[in-house]
């Protein structure tokens, strides 16, 4: 493109340029620019690091019992989100144990929730679809967990 | 590319709550964030997890990047650690073997560079093309078909003599080649074989 191109390698380097553009599927840009709700909330994001659906695949061959309740644990530098999947709730624990406000957000919107001084919370109902919890207290403590889905 | 004024300039918009430049950031980008999924081979589901992760990071951290310009090697190493934190959470549930680690590795290691190289070029020529005159950007996506428009098509619908449409065809690339944004790409060696080694 430097001064070297000429008008066909223009043309073409147009071309590849526009099929790369088009090759990415709507939803992907529309998540990405949507993640800008995000912007100025001062959280810190709290990773998935352990989900026992994928370790019960692992075991089946071990244990045939089934049945086993789905837990989760989301991670940050500073606490973790333990959630075990109940019938109708989703229950959870903030990890070192503190008083605060759960908030689940989906694509519906918002709810809060609050945590009690164990770290005890329940979200109810069990979100239908994608959705993250942001856990946040008086002094300062703020984690949010990516998005999720049951 | 650490001096591109372009991108320095839209994550000091996108820090300052812009959310048009943030959006320009996110189109500029998203082929790149998109391209190095698809090298992972992951599932729909598995992009959705990493690209929700890589621009929430960005987001957090607009304001602190250390170098802004580099926002395109940024964005390449962060979609390729979440990638590989999504494949081994699923290595680990799946028990597959060898294969999917070397073929992971494969792919962390090699053809980063020239895809950020790729990137930054393409980015740079949207923007070039974005920046023409209505007429231009016309004739020259008519021109950018595949394959491309006869020329008595591309006539009749912008009513131009077949005889004028390579002159206009060649001055319209000469926008491009004298754009703002080709401009920048150039000063900083982006199309330089190997481009810049600490990008």
């Amino acid at each position: 493109m430097r001064n070297g191109w000429d008008d066909e390698q223009l043309l073409g380097a147009l071309r590849e340029a526009m099929r790369a553009r088009q090759a990415v599927p709507s939803w992907f840009v529309a998540m990405g620019k949507n993640a800008y709700a995000w912007h100025n909330i001062d959280a810190e994001l709290a990773q998935l690091t352990y989900d026992s659906q994928a370790d019960t695949e692992q075991l089946a061959f071990v244990r045939s019992e089934t049945a086993s309740i789905r837990a989760l644990t989301f991670t940050s530098a500073h606490l973790s989100l333990e959630l075990e999947v109940g019938e109708d709730s989703l229950l959870g624990q903030v990890i070192p144990p503190q008083a605060g406000t759960l908030e689940t957000y989906t694509k519906a919107g918002l709810t809060s929730t609050p945590v009690d001084e164990s770290g005890y919370f329940a979200v109810e109902p069990i979100p239908a679809g994608p959705f993250r919890l942001r856990f946040h207290t008086s002094d300062g403590a703020d984690v949010v967990t990516g998005w999720t889905t049951l | 590319m650490r001096d591109d004024p372009a991108v320095v300039a839209l994550v000091a918009r996108a820090a300052a709550s812009d959310q048009g430049a943030w959006d320009e950031i996110v189109d500029r980008y998203a082929p790149l964030v998109w391209s190095i999924c698809n090298g992972f081979r992951l599932s729909t589901h598995d992009i959705e997890d990493v690209a929700q992760s890589v621009w929430l990071l960005l987001v957090g951290q607009l304001g602190t990047l250390r170098e802004p310009a580099a926002l395109p090697g940024w964005l390449a190493t962060t979609t390729r650690r979440e990638c590989l934190r999504v494949v081994t959470v699923a290595r680990k549930s799946e028990r597959l073997g060898t294969e999917l680690d070397e073929a992971a590795q494969f792919v962390a290691d090699t053809v980063v560079d020239e895809e950020i190289l790729a990137a930054e070029r393409n980015a740079a020529l949207r923007a070039a093309f974005a920046e023409l005159p209505p007429r231009c950007q016309q004739l020259l996506s008519m021109l950018l078909r595949d394959p491309p428009c006869p020329y008595g098509t591309i006539s009749a619908t912008l009513d131009i003599p077949i005889g004028s449409i390579g002159p206009q065809r060649a001055r319209c690339l000469e926008r491009i080649r004298k754009s703002s944004a080709l401009i920048g790409l150039v000063e900083v060696g982006v199309n330089l074989p190997g481009g810049d080694p600490d990008a």
